[in-house]
């Protein structure tokens, strides 16, 4: 019995003999794979960065936000008021953390200088842990001084700057809105994030927000319990309150989990239709391959009969053929994989996002090319295998 | 020389169905060779010489009669017990060489071993001793393209023997050579069989044919003479 590495180099050297036309019919498998593995790798890299974004956001496995309007695509009327929110932190069991936000414009001056922050918003007490930004000079106001209504304001790094320059602000009084408010402390530094910079952001109790922002209207509310299994019974009674506080469902609510979910279905649905689109190319690859595999067999009709004269089983010559419409597929997933990590790993750098090998795609990329080598081989090789000799050798290309 | 038959034909007859036609290529023809032969098979075109070569090497199987190649019955052996015995049994040589164009002199010999089974280190030994026994020693690695017609033919002939067969079919073996070239091949047969290599050789060319021991001619695929000339 021959040796089956026999056929494999023998269906190498073949390839090899023919450099040009073998690089050709490989093209088609390693446009397609190359495609797949930069789109998934990119996809996969979007996930991880977006996922990332929301983590460093402050959601938590046990969060829930609470939102004003009814879900849909629409502007929301906001309906959410602060008396919601303190019905809520009265009232919901397991209750950790409750930070609404009241969004306003801030006008703040100091001395001569004039600034606006981008974000001017009434918080509760419980912003640094619910977001996990901690004020890392003087520190963050109090559930006290929320509720006595004090003018204190903590500020971010970007207003430092603006503001102060190089002074610390901690201590200092500053005019927002033309109302008096002393600056107790200076926010962590959280960087950008989806282009805002988060760190030109100006925080008073939420106490205020009515009298300072001019608006008692909740953006949004921020909720954590204390554990992740008492999200749901949570968010039932949170509708509850709301419901009869409201006689309407003029507001609607999500986790983490629905956020992931939501997140997660859009990119599968567009790796489902990328991947849809390379297994068209992998087939029309496939095609080209059985195409040039079928002209090889005729063409080397002369040779199967060489090497049927001197001893080759049908099943040698099968094997041959196989083999390098095999070798011609996984040659082209393999550079296509190279070519797709280092194109996916390029775009990602450039956009300043994690580049993230998907190994997934990987695998079944090399597993699919096998398949369609075998497959479009087949036919091609039991053409060449059930050559009858004596045509085979008459044979004149 | 012994006096087993190393070759026994008993009234094969092979029809060709063309469309509607049948062609009668053999018509019970008769043969028995026995090792260390050296036969020259002569006839017109159309006689039935090729016929009668792709039945002696396994190519090809008799419509009716025996063929019995070292007392194995080759009608009765399937596709790829034939291809054994082509491997095994049978060296070929052909009129246009019929060298793969893609591979070295050596692994052109190589091939036969390749499919016998044998492992690199072996074929390759093997290979270089048939390439110094036909003089070409020092091209072991050239492909066809650049060796000579005379050449080639050796490296055909190196190849036929590899695996030691019982005999070597030669199709026309000086057809595409000149005289000279043709001289040498004939030269090297002759040398071949005195070592005992069994030969048939089919030609057209009264001259070569007087170079072997034996001469069959056919005619509308029947033997029509059969003498020992030497």
């Amino acid at each position: 019995m021959i040796n089956t590495l026999e056929p494999l180099n023998i269906a190498f050297k073949s390839l090899a003999g023919n450099k040009l036309r073998s690089l050709l019919t490989t093209m088609g498998v390693i446009i397609g794979v190359a495609a797949v593995i930069t789109l998934v790798s990119m996809g996969e890299g979007a996930k991880s960065y977006i996922m990332n974004q929301v983590g460093s956001w402050g959601m938590g496995s046990n969060s829930i936000t609470v939102q004003p309007g009814s879900g849909d695509a629409t502007v929301p009327e906001l309906t959410l008021t602060l008396s919601d929110a303190t019905a809520l932190r009265q009232k919901v069991n397991n209750l950790q953390y409750l930070m609404p936000e009241f969004v306003g414009r801030g006008e703040m001056v100091f001395g001569k200088k004039k600034y606006q922050p981008s974000f001017t918003m009434g918080v509760s007490a419980d912003y640094p842990f619910a977001y996990k930004q901690a004020a890392v000079e003087g520190r963050f106001f109090s559930a006290a001084d929320e509720a006595g209504r004090k003018h204190l304001v903590v500020i971010g790094k970007t207003i430092v700057k603006n503001l102060f320059g190089n002074y610390s602000p901690v201590g200092e009084t500053i005019k927002l809105n033309g109302s008096g408010f002393i600056v107790i402390g200076v926010l962590e530094e959280k960087g950008t994030m989806l282009s805002y910079d988060m760190d030109d952001m100006a925080l008073i109790p939420s106490t205020l927000s009515e009298s300072v922002l001019k608006t008692n209207k909740i953006w949004e509310m921020f909720i954590t319990v204390n554990n992740e299994t008492q999200v749901p019974q949570a968010m039932a009674e949170i509708r509850q309150i709301l419901l009869e506080r409201h006689k309407k469902e003029d507001f609607h609510m999500h986790n983490q989990q629905g956020l992931i979910d939501i997140i997660n279905n859009i990119l599968n649905a567009l790796t489902g239709i990328v991947s849809a689109i390379a297994a068209i190319s992998l087939l029309v690859g496939g095609i080209g391959i059985m195409n040039i595999m079928l002209v090889a067999v005729t063409e080397r009709t002369r040779e199967i009969g060489i090497r049927k004269a001197i001893g080759a089983k049908q099943f040698d010559i099968f094997l041959q053929f196989v083999f390098e419409s095999v070798l011609i597929t996984m040659t082209g997933a393999i550079v296509g994989i190279i070519i797709g990590t280092l194109a996916a790993w390029g775009i990602m750098t450039a956009l300043k996002m994690p580049a993230v090998i998907a190994w997934g795609a990987v695998y079944i990329a090399c597993f699919v090319a096998f398949l369609v080598g075998t497959f479009f081989g087949v036919y091609p090789a039991m053409q060449a295998a059930r050559m009858n000799p004596v045509d085979a050798l008459r044979f004149e290309a | 020389m012994s006096n087993k038959p190393v070759v026994s034909i008993v009234d094969v007859k092979r029809i060709y169905q063309m469309g509607t036609v049948e062609v009668q290529a053999l018509r019970g023809v008769n043969l028995q060779i026995t090792k260390g032969e050296f036969i020259s098979i002569m006839g017109p075109s159309g006689c039935g010489k090729s016929t009668l070569m792709h039945i002696l090497g396994c190519l090809d199987r008799p419509t009716s009669g025996l063929v019995q190649i070292d007392e194995v019955d080759i009608s009765k052996l399937d596709d790829n017990e034939l291809a054994k015995i082509r491997n095994k049994k049978v060296g070929f040589v052909f009129q246009t060489f019929n060298l793969l164009p893609k591979l070295s002199a050596i692994e052109n010999v190589e091939l036969p071993l390749i499919y016998a089974g044998i492992k690199f280190d072996e074929r390759r030994a093997r290979a270089t001793e048939l390439l110094a026994m036909v003089g070409l020693a020092e091209r072991a690695n050239h492909r066809p393209s650049e060796l000579s017609g005379g050449q080639s033919q050796r490296v055909a002939i190196a190849r036929s023997l590899a695996n030691n067969p019982s005999l070597v079919l030669a199709d026309e073996p000086t057809g595409n050579l000149d005289s000279k070239s043709g001289a040498e091949i004939i030269h090297l047969f002759k040398q071949l069989n005195d070592r005992g290599v069994t030969l048939i050789m089919v030609t057209h060319d009264q001259e070569i044919g007087n170079q072997s021991k034996r001469l069959v001619r056919l005619k509308d695929g029947l033997i029509v003479s059969d003498d020992k000339i030497r």
